[in-house]
């Protein structure tokens, strides 16, 4: 399981018409604990940047997805 | 055999190019806006925008222009209904 990725654990009720979901997971991102980015951070090159979807390593979060059945898709 | 001239590896590489460098424009642009102080960022981004204009030069010159209404010369004749368009390449 992802650093970012944390898990909570819905309440199932004997009457849910659908099997349950027992875990279900959210993404926690870097920007939620920066307050205020410090200048000078370490940097991707330009396609990397463009590849991973921001500059910086240190506020890169990636998403791996789920396949049509729910799994996590690595 | 279709007419459409086909491009080739080059144009494939410029477009990489292009869309890296301006994707860390705009995410220096964004920083920037928050930290209007910051002289490396500032000049990254003046070297970055001039790398970009070169690249944009190139391929222009090469494949047509990349902008309509005045942000980009055109050859003879008009180029600019020329195929491919970018979401056909």
């Amino acid at each position: 399981m992802h650093s970012q990725t944390r898990v909570y654990y819905p309440y199932v009720s004997p009457f849910d018409p659908c099997p349950p979901m027992r875990v279900k997971t959210y993404v926690v991102p870097p920007n939620l604990f920066i307050q205020f980015q410090p200048p000078g951070l370490p940097q991707f090159s330009a396609p990397e940047a463009l590849r991973h979807g921001v500059l910086w390593p240190a506020l890169y979060s990636p998403y791996e997805g789920r396949d049509r059945k729910g799994r996590e898709r690595k | 055999m279709s007419d459409h001239k086909q491009v080739d590896e080059r144009y494939y590489q410029l477009m990489h190019e292009l869309q890296s460098l301006d994707f860390v424009l705009v995410e220096l642009s964004l920083y920037l806006n928050t930290h209007r102080d910051d002289m490396n960022a500032i000049q990254q981004f003046n070297e970055y925008s001039g790398r970009r204009w070169q690249v944009a030069c190139e391929f222009e010159a090469h494949y047509g222009p990349l902008l309509q209404y005045g942000h980009s010369y055109s050859g003879y004749p008009w180029q600019w209904p020329e195929s491919p368009w970018p979401w056909q390449v």
